[in-house]
């Protein structure tokens, strides 16, 4: 938990740092489009567009600057998900473990489903499939027992 | 016997929490605007002037190597959700089918000469059934879940916040550079034989223009849309105790009717 809240405050001051670059290109974009504007339709010497154009490859620059703290900042933020990322893939997969339990528990009604079935062949004197079938069920009942007296979690 | 019928019905739905867990899971726009913020470089590379490029290069190395993270984030906050939403499923009412059928078939074969013993035995397995059915496993699996699960998940979603706010802030950044060079450039053409470049750049502005334009709008759906799943299951963790309560339920309810109308909202401008 120390570590991840280091690692956010990390990511808090490289974006920032960021942010203020970023804002620094768009100070430098505003002044040379606030130069260009006072020209109106008069053409601009070659000096002062070589100097516009010079601004603007300082702005590129700073962006690319800014973008890459927002990468390294993307980096940090990633690296302090790892924890909590591996605990909640534990608890999907233990939720997942009781889905299954649960699925045990519909198998044992398909189980009755068989066996009312064979009931049905009881009537006809045929009752050691019955018993069989019971004897089955009673195990099933067991697991199911062995699952109440561990409650979910 | 029929009691069993009616005891099996009056289970808790979960029906919201499970329409939340699925609205959740599908987590509209992230994984697309991540994979956007890989792409950075690829698109901004033939606006760039060569010291910048430089730059570009290394901070591209960068955004490579961290975006299987990324994916792998938004993967388990995903798997989380199905599976939070499996548990919240409807077995349970095939459970209750399952019921009905056994008090159906335990009379039929009642009248066909059933052993008293037989007879014993299906009563106690459907009294037991009733019971586990009734004992609320499943929404007790919901509970430890959401319990268990809520600050790590909490933590995911948050980093996820940021990392959007950070590709967004990337993307901007990112429209500047391919805008900007014809801010300054198209105000300098002003001879004759610069008319069809200056047209061309015009065009190209325009729908460079627009393209950037509908991103930001969802940057900002993709955040909305964190932000409801990270309320939601802050909700549904405050409520565990009451998960059949009216105001509960419409609350969830609520929630993943929000998360699909930006589902929807997504869908209806893809990049």
């Amino acid at each position: 938990m120390q570590a991840q809240q280091q690692g956010l405050s990390n990511v808090a001051q490289v974006e920032a740092l960021a942010d203020q670059l970023s804002a620094c290109a768009d100070a430098i974009h505003a002044r040379v489009m606030k130069d260009i504007a006072r020209h109106g339709d008069a053409p601009m010497s070659d000096k002062e567009q070589a100097l516009a154009r010079a601004l603007l490859e300082d702005e590129m620059l700073l962006r690319q600057r800014a973008n890459g703290l927002y990468a390294d900042a993307a980096s940090i933020v990633v690296k302090a998900l790892n924890r909590p990322q591996q605990h909640v893939m534990e608890l999907t997969a233990a939720a997942a473990e009781k889905i299954r339990k649960i699925a045990l528990l519909g198998d044992v009604t398909g189980l009755v489903a068989g066996l009312l079935l064979l009931g049905g062949a009881a009537a006809t004197g045929q009752v050691a499939p019955i018993l069989l079938a019971l004897k089955k069920i009673s195990d099933q009942l067991k697991a199911v027992e062995l699952h109440r007296a561990k409650p979910a979690g | 016997m029929f009691l069993l019928v009616g005891c099996a019905s009056t289970t808790i739905s979960l029906q919201e929490v499970r329409e939340f867990a699925d609205a959740s899971a599908k987590l509209g726009g992230y994984g697309e605007l991540s994979n956007r913020f890989r792409g950075t470089y690829a698109r901004e590379q033939p606006y760039l002037s060569p010291a910048a490029d430089l730059l570009a290069r290394e901070t591209d190395v960068k955004r490579r190597a961290v975006y299987d993270d990324f994916v792998s984030v938004q993967r388990t906050v995903v798997l989380y959700m199905q599976t939070l939403s499996l548990l919240a499923g409807d077995a349970r009412y095939d459970l209750s089918a399952q019921i009905d059928e056994l008090g159906n078939g335990l009379k039929a074969n009642a009248e066909s000469g059933l052993e008293q013993r037989h007879v014993a035995a299906y009563t106690g397995l459907t009294r037991l059934l009733t019971r586990v059915i009734a004992s609320g496993y499943q929404g007790r699996s919901v509970e430890t879940m959401v319990r268990d699960g809520d600050a790590d998940l909490q933590t995911l979603i948050d980093g996820m916040l940021t990392l959007t706010r950070l590709y967004a802030k990337t993307n901007e950044n990112e429209k500047k550079t391919v805008l900007g060079m014809f801010d300054i450039e198209i105000p300098f053409s002003k001879k004759a034989q610069d008319r069809m470049l200056v047209t061309l750049a015009k065009v190209h502005y325009m729908s460079k223009s627009s393209e950037y334009r509908l991103l930001d709008r969802r940057y900002d759906l993709a955040q909305q849309g964190l932000i409801k799943v990270s309320q939601g299951h802050k909700k549904l963790r405050e409520n565990l105790a009451n998960l059949s309560g009216l105001e509960i339920r419409s609350a969830l309810a609520k929630f993943a009717s929000d998360l699909r109308m930006i589902h929807n909202a997504m869908n209806d401008k893809p990049i």
